[in-house]
């Protein structure tokens, strides 16, 4: 197995917390003074860095000693020119991946990024919330979770090749690579894509409703329609001509979603999830964090990962895959080490 | 076809609608042989209704063959090829699996009844090739009381918790409604993939890899997931940051034109203050906590009278956290997009595609090659994998099992 050093926030964190889950031994190297997430030091420890060794230094020399230790190193930091000035050019692991906010090159590799300004470069903050208000950002960490798995994707590539390899990971890069149809609607339909609140609106009905006891997404593409329609007692609005096509759906979505709003009131979560199994169509019931902690599917599916803290024992997410069924191993935090060069 | 690090890969690819063709595209890019395995009809029919498309067509029309236009797929394919078969004939069936002797990858994202039912599960497919890697991304897995469920992001995305943090305020909760779940998937998805493939050079075993778009998406909620465990207040605040003040998006000139603008720490505030008068450069945290709505409207007073990207310019060069909010024109104008070749003008048009956020030596996009033809590596692939003899490939084409454009 790989040994694999990790330096940095949330993106090496993240990146490392596969490593771990696929078994490696993972070292986990932090200065003292992070960047502010909006989860606790806590929280990020026990889903980040599980399982990891945990060295805190800022000391160039010592990082330089382990990192030519390591099969495989990922670095973050906040610009490309920290990254040169810690040395990683000179490290001689033979994989080494960069995780920066741009890329370390261009006229923005060193500019200051946030995850939420990456996420408005990004194009992603444009298209959330409401049309005539402030476009909306994205809570948590998208930015870092999803370059942190592209570098984990190339780093184990380069080693299936048995090939030395220097990855450059841009967060700016990550999040426009995955704009779902954003970018053709512009060079292909000559359309800006733009908000719409809770509502997809190419595909319509596409929209959260409130239920009797809370709230439901549903992403009725067209080939669920008259699933959909029978679903939910209304066979009538397969007839209708206003809403035959998705075209004429989506342009009378406020007509439809009133419907659609009277049909949902009355009933449970409960009710309209099994609904929505007996008649397939695709809605989500709007679950809490505690409903999700409590769920019944991810529970007998052993979902959760048993991690142990310095005070707390937590179920944390398994990584988003299984192989051959296996069950996620608990884990525990380590106490952080002194330095050793 | 790409070179890189996976070259000699050979995956099967099944899947449809984002998070794994994404993911499948992703491995693309890095080199592997990705062989799209499409039904005849996968790509819709011969005559396309005229209905408009959500993305549009590449190319600008839908030209003689819409089927291969339709710039929502296409986008997801490049560096693929192409075999179209049909797999509820016996003979389709029966190429498939010889196909699945050669690979290494198997991926699909179908409800877990699909394969079974069609006689190509994964016990069927092991017992032809024990080495190979099966990837279902089932949306709520194979087993379990949810498996017979519909999945789609944004309702998946629903059944996360994200919508407990995301929207206005309090009374105010949002969903991306931009399926978020499925990118979340497709790099978790390569991830996966790569991982199989690691562990079967260290052990010779194949794999059944299973990835649900829901657990991928309630493990990114995972740090909140936590944070409820442990006590700790959770809320739904807009554009604010429980660490960051100031931090939010703010109006610019022009219409519906925005900037996001965070201070981490006190540094990057006393950065603004040298930039955008009216504020006061002392003030530690907790101030700036308890005073926000005075200063985020002195910062919006600055920012609306400047357009987003001069303003951006000059708060980075004073060393504050900026952006601007980006529409894809934007994004393709960008210096630093196009310094770096991000977007690459691969298919017809040519239509600039987002790139591959990885950079490594020893891949470009120069070898890429664009989304294929519905079939146009038939031949290709049944020769060069099964060794088939052109009049074998002829019968079926003749019998209409394998195809180069949707049957009549």
């Amino acid at each position: 197995m790989d040994r694999i050093l990790e330096i940095g926030g949330v993106a090496a964190g993240y990146c490392g917390r596969l490593f771990v889950q696929a078994g490696c031994e993972v070292v986990h190297v932090a200065a003292a003074a992070l960047a502010p997430s909006e989860h606790s030091r806590a929280a990020l420890d026990l889903y980040l860095h599980a399982g990891k060794r945990r060295i805190q230094t800022d000391d160039r020399k010592i990082i330089g000693e382990l990192a030519d230790r390591a099969d495989i190193v990922v670095a973050e930091t906040p610009t490309a020119q920290e990254l040169t000035a810690l040395g990683f050019d000179d490290w001689r692991a033979p994989v080494k991946a960069a995780i920066t906010p741009f890329g370390r090159t261009g006229p923005k590799r060193n500019w200051s990024a946030t995850p939420s300004t990456l996420l408005a470069m990004g194009g992603y903050t444009f298209l959330m919330g409401d049309a005539d208000r402030v476009p909306l950002t994205l809570p948590g960490h998208y930015a870092e979770f999803q370059s942190g798995g592209l570098a984990y994707v190339a780093a184990n590539a380069s080693r299936l090749a048995e090939e030395e390899n220097v990855i450059d990971i841009g967060m700016f890069e990550s999040v426009m690579a995955m704009s779902q149809f954003t970018t053709v609607l512009w060079t292909c339909a000559g359309e800006i894509r733009s908000r719409h609140g809770n509502d997809f609106w190419y595909a319509a009905p596409s929209n959260m409703f409130r239920c009797a006891d809370g709230w439901a997404y549903i992403n009725v593409t067209p080939g669920f329609w008259d699933a959909f329609a029978t679903g939910i007692d209304r066979p009538e609005l397969v007839l209708d001509e206003r809403f035959k096509t998705n075209a004429g759906r989506v342009a009378n979505h406020a007509a439809l979603r009133e419907i659609i709003a009277d049909a949902f009131a009355p009933l449970s979560r409960a009710e309209l999830k099994a609904r929505a199994t007996e008649h397939r169509f695709p809605l989500g019931e709007l679950l809490t964090f505690e409903e999700v902690l409590n769920d019944p599917h991810l529970a007998g599916r052993g979902f959760w990962q048993q991690v142990d803290g310095a005070c707390s024992r937590v179920a944390s997410p398994r990584c988003g895959w299984r192989i051959d069924g296996a069950p996620p191993p608990p884990l525990a935090v380590s106490e952080w080490e002194r330095p050793r060069g | 076809m790409a070179d890189g690090p996976l070259r000699g890969v050979r995956v099967l690819d099944l899947t449809h609608v984002w998070a794994g063709p994404l993911g499948a595209r992703f491995l693309a890019d890095l080199g592997a042989e990705v062989v799209k395995v499409e039904a005849p009809m996968g790509r819709g029919p011969r005559v396309f209704p005229r209905n408009k498309l959500i993305g549009g067509w590449v190319g600008g029309g839908p030209g003689d063959e819409p089927w291969n236009r339709n710039a929502v797929f296409v986008k997801l394919q490049r560096n693929k090829r192409s075999v179209a078969i049909d797999l509820k004939t016996d003979t389709g069936r029966a190429t498939f699996l010889q196909l699945a002797q050669a690979t290494d990858v198997v991926i699909e994202n179908f409800h877990p009844d699909t394969m079974p039912k069609l006689g190509l599960s994964y016990d069927v497919l092991a017992t032809e090739n024990p080495s190979i890697i099966y990837f279902a991304m089932p949306g709520y897995g194979v087993e379990g009381p949810y498996s017979e469920r519909v999945a789609f992001g944004p309702a998946v995305e629903a059944m996360s918790g994200l919508s407990d943090v995301m929207g206005y305020g309090p009374d105010e909760r949002r969903n991306t409604a931009m399926a978020l779940m499925d990118a979340v998937a497709a790099v978790n998805a390569a991830a996966g993939l790569v991982t199989a493939l690691r562990r079967r050079e260290a052990t010779g075993r194949g794999a059944f890899i299973e990835m649900a778009l829901h657990e991928a998406g309630v493990s990114y909620c995972g740090p909140w997931l936590i944070e409820q465990q442990l006590g700790n207040p959770i809320e739904r605040l807009g554009n604010r940051h429980p660490g960051m003040v100031p931090h939010g998006v703010y109006p610019s000139a022009g219409d519906d034109e925005w900037i996001a603008i965070a201070c981490r720490d006190d540094d990057d505030w006393r950065a603004l203050c040298s930039v955008v008068a009216g504020l006061d450069p002392a003030a530690d945290f907790t101030t700036r906590k308890r005073d926000r709505l005075e200063i985020d409207n002195v910062i919006s007073g600055w920012t609306a009278g400047r357009y987003k990207n001069g303003a951006v310019c000059t708060l980075q060069i004073a060393g504050v956290p900026a952006g601007a909010v980006n529409t894809t024109p934007d994004m393709l104008d960008d210096p630093q997009t196009r310094e770096r070749g991000f977007f690459v003008p691969i298919e017809p048009g040519p239509t600039p595609m987002p790139g591959n956020p990885i950079k490594m030596r020893g891949i470009s996009s120069a070898d890429w090659t664009p989304c294929p033809k519905l079939g146009a590596d038939n031949a290709v692939v049944l020769k060069g994998w099964l060794d088939y003899s052109d009049e074998q490939i002829a019968e079926l084409e003749r019998t209409g099992v394998i195809v180069d454009r949707p049957p009549q």
